[in-house]
């Protein structure tokens, strides 16, 4: 089961079962099968059980704070647009600790992809709720059940025109493949909410339960239109899966970067243009 | 450059010797007698901005020294706001509060400025401004500028009057008026200063305060610039191609400064949604291989310390431009103090290095922003360079610069497949690779880790990486810079950061041999060799804006006994002329 990606001379922290294992496998096989060159790739990640992901991925990462893998990976990307930039991390960490910059990283189209590991529940701190919770969810914290409403990060993206916003169930693997290459291959911010059992804090939302409650997307479904998208990510048992919505408009690098791309680790500051510009005051 | 050009670059590392600064040139500065004060009282959105501007730019083209600063509220409209300039005919940096000449722009002026006006103040205001208890000059100020069409012309109007009170070139003047309004009516505002210049003419007979000597300078090399514009040079000056921000009063001056120059220069410059992720931001391009910097005060620094703490155990450079102001929370969101080294000493959890730097004058403002990209790229640690609002927000005069004397350094290396980004084989600092330059990854961590950068719990490794960090700090220990130390006596006054040019004043009016001045522009970590010139000296005397003296304690622990401290904490600069009677007072008793 060992693939060319993984990172040797480690050791696996998951439980047994956990989702989060069908994920690593299906971002190495994507990363291969798209064939991108591990050395131009820097895989950002917050803190909880999905953000140890890169430690297990043989690419260039950095393991930041909970709640910020994206304004780290939106500044690498734009100082550095040749390499290919995925933040990860789960649902507590994007939505939650990291929902002010889950918004505006939309807004800015930084050319990453932003993959959230979303299995509803806490695991690293051992089973609280999370923003994705489903109301009644009982928890050692939430005693009387999850009362808040559960954050629908499909709608939010979506009402932020993000250029690609689409949910998948890991349970779905192939399906989930399929997306998740679509995500690397689309040019700007691309969202892929990813549906993933906790098998050891979550028995509400299994695997069983995933399978039950999301549907393939018809394959007569038009993803360019944000009404008819913005009606689908609404929809609630069962969940639609899928690319919900694509559309391209100029990136963060577009903006800061106009034509030069080159690295930032290239470039030098004219010291005599600098000069006269000081001569003047 | 094209890769193969940048492989066959030089990249510095830690075995290079630390960067030095070139002795800047020191002319003599100025005691109160050799200089004329003017303050101007308006309200916010009065305009007193642009005749702070217009007479700098003006005072500077007719070959004097100008210093100016400003005390505003925290609104845009209405309210008192102040600008104090002081013209000398030799350098001039810090204020005063008596001052020689007061313009009310309008009524609450008066009231506002009261306490700072003495029994020679010579007070002009509109002749509509009725106050018995002073003398007062009245002008038909709003009458003349009403003619030419609005009230916003008062300050070309009041800029003509002490242009001709002083008997100085109207040509100049005008030069200043068309440069500077050349966006906002310019031909108005030229005609409004002819008003006031001919008004101006009539009250050459009142007896002015002092004259300003000959010229001693040539204004050309001279250049005019407040902190936050010095601080962007430098930053500049460092190589720095990122800044990502959230606004913050007063650290702004540098956000705006660095966004105008992205015109001129590729910098990513970026607002962004919250402090929190300014900072992380600065991280991921340093990662990837920018020289990224973020600008804030104390609140929004508080909310990046979890960042700092991570570029600590990520070994990931990092610099931020801290402009304080006094807290607690909002506190006086326009004013100056010097409130938060404690914060910026010990911002971040768990033990790591980090370099705090102060600077006291223009010079070191461009000097130190240069040094705090440099260091950050050194010792791969945290650079906080600690600004105020009166250090950011006030105009004065530098000698000329010149930038190629700056070395351009860049602590990189093309990995090769082996790379280990947390190697301990070259000692604590490891060479430091970026993404996509090698056959190398780069594994970047917030956990304690191995060599590799993959996390760990081993004991062992835990300690060799604390052990790693500290030898870092160790480092930058040695290669700290030493205190600014001027003159020779046996009491040594002590300050740190924007206070360095009215210490050196006040001293120069109390002409006092005992006296001999000790300045920190950095400010942490402090090398105990340096600390040995004040261990020599008989008393010591700590001049800080702040309430208990956060430098003095700091310098406590260093053994260093302090004898007395002069503090202030009400949101103004230091004073020379009231440090001086605080300062006299001391010494008395030392007698």
């Amino acid at each position: 089961m060992k693939h060319p990606l993984d990172r040797a001379n480690i050791n696996n922290a998951w439980c047994p079962g956990c989702g989060n294992f069908g994920i690593l496998k299906l971002i190495e096989e994507v990363l291969t099968e798209l064939e991108l060159d591990a050395k131009n790739i820097v895989i950002v990640a917050g803190i909880g059980q999905s953000s140890k992901t890169p430690y297990y991925i043989d690419t260039n990462m950095f393991s930041g704070l909970h709640g910020r893998a994206l304004p780290v990976a939106t500044a690498i990307k734009v100082s550095n647009p040749s390499l290919t930039v995925i933040a990860e991390g789960g649902d507590g960490d994007m939505y939650g600790e990291g929902g002010n910059h889950f918004m505006h990283t939309i807004r800015r189209n930084p050319d990453i992809v932003h993959i959230v590991h979303n299995n509803m529940v806490y695991g690293l701190t051992q089973g609280q709720a999370s923003p994705t919770s489903q109301k009644g969810f009982k928890t050692p914290v939430q005693v009387r059940g999850v009362e808040s409403e559960p954050f629908n990060p499909i709608s939010v993206a979506l009402a932020l025109r993000a250029g690609f916003v689409a949910r998948v169930n890991i349970g779905n693997y192939e399906h989930a493949k399929i997306v998740l290459k679509e995500a690397f291959l689309h040019k700007g911010y691309a969202l892929v909410d990813i549906f993933q059992p906790c098998v050891v804090f979550n028995k509400v939302n299994t695997y069983r339960w995933f399978k039950d409650n999301t549907y393939e997307l018809e394959s007569t479904y038009k993803n360019n239109n944000l009404a008819s998208a913005m009606e689908k990510a609404l929809e609630v048992e069962p969940m639609p899966i899928g690319i919900l919505y694509k559309s391209l408009s100029s990136t963060f690098e577009d903006h800061q970067r106009g034509e030069n791309k080159k690295p930032l680790f290239e470039m030098k500051h004219d010291l005599k243009k600098l000069q006269t510009l000081f001569d003047q005051y | 450059m094209s890769k193969e050009k940048l492989e066959s670059e030089h990249f510095n590392t830690i075995d290079d010797s630390p960067i030095k600064l070139a002795e800047g040139k020191k002319e003599e500065s100025a005691s109160q007698n050799e200089s004329i004060s003017i303050l101007i009282g308006g309200a916010a959105g009065a305009g007193i901005m642009s005749l702070e501007n217009v007479l700098t730019d003006a005072f500077k083209r007719c070959g004097y020294f100008v210093f100016s600063t400003k005390e505003y509220m925290s609104r845009v409209r209405g309210g008192s706001n102040t600008t104090l300039l002081r013209i000398s005919n030799v350098p001039i940096c810090a204020p005063c509060w008596q001052v020689d000449i007061f313009i009310a722009l309008d009524a609450e002026a008066l009231e506002h400025v009261q306490e700072r006006l003495g029994p020679t103040t010579i007070v002009l205001a509109d002749e509509s401004i009725k106050d018995e208890t002073l003398t007062m000059t009245a002008m038909p100020m709003l009458e003349a500028v009403r003619e030419v069409g609005n009230v916003r012309y008062a300050n070309a109007y009041v800029a003509g009057v002490l242009f001709a009170m002083f008997s100085l070139d109207k040509q100049k003047l005008s030069k200043s008026i068309e440069i500077l309004f050349q966006e906002q009516s310019p031909e108005e505002n030229e005609t409004a200063m002819q008003e006031g210049f001919s008004y101006g003419t009539s009250l050459r007979s009142v007896e002015m305060p002092k004259h300003l000597s000959s010229l001693v300078h040539d204004p050309k090399k001279m250049h005019l610039l407040n902190g936050s514009s010095a601080a962007g040079f430098g930053f500049l000056l460092g190589g720095c191609n990122m800044i990502t921000s959230y606004p913050m009063s007063p650290s702004t001056g540098v956000l705006n400064f660095m966004a105008s120059m992205s015109n001129e220069f590729e910098i990513v410059v970026e607002q962004s949604e919250d402090e929190i992720a300014s900072l992380n931001m600065v991280l991921g391009g340093w990662y990837s291989g920018a020289r990224a910097m973020t600008s804030t005060s104390g609140g929004g620094f508080a909310l990046m310390t979890e960042a700092i703490s991570l570029s600590g155990v990520s070994e990931t450079p990092a610099v931020v431009y801290l402009a304080q102001r006094p807290g607690p929370a909002t506190g006086l969101p326009t004013r100056t103090e010097q409130g938060d080294l404690n914060l910026a000493i010990h911002s971040g959890h768990g033990y790591f290095g980090r370099i705090v730097l102060a600077p006291g004058d223009l010079q070191e403002c461009i000097d130190y922003a240069y040094l705090a990209v440099e260091l950050a790229d050194r010792y791969q640690m945290p650079v906080i360079y600690m600004s105020d609002q009166y250090l950011a927000d006030s105009i004065a005069m530098m000698s000329d610069l010149d930038f190629s004397k700056y070395e351009q350094r860049r602590y990189l290396q093309k990995t090769e497949a082996s790379y280990n980004r947390y190697s301990l084989k070259d000692g604590a600092i490891s060479p430091r690779g970026v993404p996509g330059f090698g056959e190398g990854l780069i594994v970047s961590s917030s956990h304690e880790h191995d060599e590799r950068g993959q996390s760990t719990e081993s004991y062992h490794t835990r300690e060799q990486m604390q052990k790693k960090r500290q030898e870092k700090i160790e480092r930058s220990i040695e290669e700290a810079f030493a205190p600014k130390v001027i003159g020779q006596g046996d009491i040594a006054i002590i300050g740190w950061g924007s206070t360095e040019a009215v210490i050196e004043e006040v001293l120069k009016v109390l002409n006092d041999a005992r006296l001999f001045q000790v300045h920190f522009s950095w400010v942490h970590p402090l090398n105990p060799e340096h600390l040995n010139v004040l261990k020599e000296a008989k008393t010591i005397i700590v001049i800080e804006n702040n309430t208990i003296g956060d430098f003095a304690d700091i310098l406590k622990v260093h053994d260093v006994n302090i004898d007395h401290r002069i503090l202030q904490s009400n949101g103004f600069a230091f004073f020379t002329d009231l440090l001086e009677v605080k300062l006299s007072k001391i010494l008395k008793e030392i007698r």
